[in-house]
């Protein structure tokens, strides 16, 4: 925005050169990581490590926006995820689609389902969290009984002989790049400054004149876009599909507690949690197998009761200051 | 067809009776602590192990390990209670915190429970003398018709001691309006607590009998249970016992006969559709009476 007056100018400034070091801060660390995923296959280290590393990012990022900027607490984000991969599987098993063609069509059925649960979004808190567990319970039911021509019923699909392990790796970083970067654009959007004034009072947006219904439903679809294509690259990347995985209540559970863990609200708590997690995770679940589901348990426990803001939600709450350069 | 129909009426008034004390004891819960407790289906499942573990290794029976359960998830509910209630007050967005919180919680205690007893199926071999009774004419197994009996007597007492007693007067007016309650002097932490117990007591009898109706549980089926909880405690209004007790029955009697005349994964896709159903056309319940806040 240009300054209007002499008398805004020096905070003008002030804004640009913040927006500055915003930017380049975002363009380093991009890069470096970017690099970093880049050379993972080169130097061949550990492949399914990275790329789950790059899909839970991208899963918790990505239910960040339905909860930390629009509010909701979708219990049943996995129904996105487990959609998604079922397009794959079924456009390329059946319907013989190269898997780079039927890939975007994950994040259309993402979209789709998104548009279908769009009349819940007038719920909110409890009842929210709750019908979202309903509807992702209601889709697992219907993808096992569809009949077994098309959807494998309670085997699955195998995708066969087209596991491409470092190009499904390159394409799922290529997405979590895509994801990443909609996210910082979206929180300082017009559209993201909209979505946080109707979570923090609808009434008093709608009266600045938000239109709240279509801000909620862009912020919803932009959340079920990414879980879905999330779903269908694992499809490809572990070459099996069934509802019995693809719709793992603890698929919701990790993302959900990653994204707290980290910090809801902001680009980069997601972020932060899903590294920190995923790595625990790995780091446990190596030495004791038996009870990784146990730990996740008391993880998640542990993080409501101390963190709940997450890491980067206390610090910035800690260093108020620096709001300005973490988005 | 008639003795099927039957046979659903009576078999959905049993089951109704079970899913009844689930809705009952976790729209307790959710009235006093405005806490949605995922972890519910847990306690029920512990429960039906604790009775698996009482008759397979010290040979008590059922009925006996009823008080048993009622005591010891009573004492733990109340240790829960004080690890984990307090604090969650410090965050931003207690209601759904603690949903999460207990979402957590639910994990841990399944996975315990997978620790212990495998991820077999597991099932109580005690059988009443005679094994199974004539009503009317259709057979049904004695253990349903004493869980029954035990439901409707759990039943009476909650509704005696909600309505008659000083201590469920103050529940049930915490549940109205807990600011309140605290000007006319009543210590709302400790009441909470005791609700917690109370619920959680509750859900581990309903364990018992659980392992008396239905053929098997494992260490998972927790998750099963808390979502009819759910389905319950939303039909019959959140934080309303009368609605979950009419609910309870009403659902049971709806997915007995709905497995009559539907596939069973279609029973299921029904059961879910109540829910998302009454919360989107009717949240209030099917009494229409709500919390007030």
């Amino acid at each position: 925005m240009p300054p209007k007056t002499n008398a805004v100018a020096p905070r003008a400034a002030e804004h640009d050169s913040a927006r500055r070091i915003y930017i380049t801060l975002a363009a380093i660390i991009g890069g470096v990581v970017s690099v970093y995923f880049l050379l993972v296959p080169v130097f061949k280290l550990n492949l399914a490590f990275h790329f789950y590393l790059m899909l839970w990012i991208t899963m918790a990022s990505a239910f960040n926006v339905a909860s930390g900027f629009s509010g909701y607490m979708p219990f049943g984000y996995v129904a996105f995820y487990g959609v998604g991969a079922f397009t794959t599987a079924v456009l390329v098993q059946k319907l013989h689609f190269p898997v780079l063609v039927a890939l975007p069509f994950s994040g259309i059925a993402g979209v789709v389902l998104g548009l279908l649960f769009a009349p819940t979004l007038r719920l909110s808190g409890i009842y929210f969290a709750i019908v979202s567990l309903a509807l992702a319970g209601i889709c697992r039911l219907i993808i096992t009984n569809m009949p077994e021509e098309i959807t494998g019923g309670s085997f699955g699909l195998h995708l066969g002989s087209r596991a491409e392990p470092v190009l499904s790796f390159y394409v799922m970083m290529l997405v979590m790049l895509l994801a990443l970067g909609t996210f910082l654009w979206l929180s300082r959007s017009r559209l993201g400054k909209a979505l946080r004034a109707v979570r923090d009072d609808a009434e008093a947006a709608d009266m600045m004149g938000v239109n709240v219904v279509r801000v909620r439903l862009y912020g919803w679809l932009i959340a079920a876009f990414f879980p879905a294509l999330c779903g269908g690259i694992e499809a490809w990347y572990t070459n099996v599909v069934d509802t019995e995985t693809a719709f793992n209540t603890l698929t919701t559970a990790k993302t959900v507690i990653y994204a707290v863990a980290g910090g809801l609200g902001t680009v980069t708590g997601p972020i932060f949690g899903a590294f920190t997690m995923v790595w625990l995770d790995e780091l446990i679940w190596r030495q004791f197998p038996r009870v990784n589901l146990l730990i996740l348990g008391v993880a998640t426990i542990l993080v409501v009761l101390f963190l709940p803001r997450g890491i980067v939600g206390t610090l910035l709450r800690r260093r108020p200051q620096w709001r300005r350069y973490i988005p | 067809m008639g003795n099927l129909i039957l046979n659903g009426l009576i078999n959905g008034l049993i089951v109704g009776g079970v899913y009844a004390l689930i809705g009952l004891s976790l729209t307790l819960l959710y009235g006093v602590l405005r806490i949605v407790n995922f972890a519910h289906g847990e306690f029920v499942i512990g429960g039906s192990f604790l009775a698996y573990v009482l008759f397979n290794s010290l040979g008590i029976p059922p009925l006996l390990a009823l008080p048993i359960a009622a005591i010891t998830f009573f004492a733990a509910g109340w240790l829960v209670y004080y690890v984990l209630i307090p604090r969650l007050a410090h965050s931003d967005d207690p209601e759904i915190m603690s949903f999460l919180m207990m979402y957590g919680l639910s994990i841990a205690l399944a996975a315990v429970m997978l620790l212990i007893f495998e991820a077999d199926s597991r099932s109580i071999d005690y059988a009443f003398t005679p094994i199974s009774m004539k009503v009317g004419p259709i057979y049904v197994s004695t253990a349903r018709i004493v869980a029954f009996g035990v439901t409707l007597a759990i039943s009476a007492a909650l509704a005696w001691f909600l309505y008659r007693t000083l201590p469920g007067k103050a529940l049930r007016a915490t549940i109205m309006n807990r600011e309140a309650i605290q000007i006319v002097g009543v210590d709302v932490d400790k009441l909470s607590a005791f609700a917690f117990a109370l619920a959680t007591g509750l859900a581990g009898v309903t364990g018992v009998l659980i392992a008396l109706v239905f053929p098997a549980f494992n260490a998972f089926s927790g998750a099963e249970y808390s979502i009819i909880g759910f389905i319950v405690v939303v039909l019959g209004g959140l934080g309303n016992p009368i609605g979950a007790l009419i609910a309870g029955i009403i659902y049971g009697l709806a997915e007995q006969l709905a497995t009559v005349f539907l596939p069973q994964a279609l029973a299921q896709i029904v059961g879910f559709a109540i829910l998302v159903g009454t919360i989107l056309i009717r949240p209030t319940g099917i009494l229409g009476w709500r919390v007030q806040r």
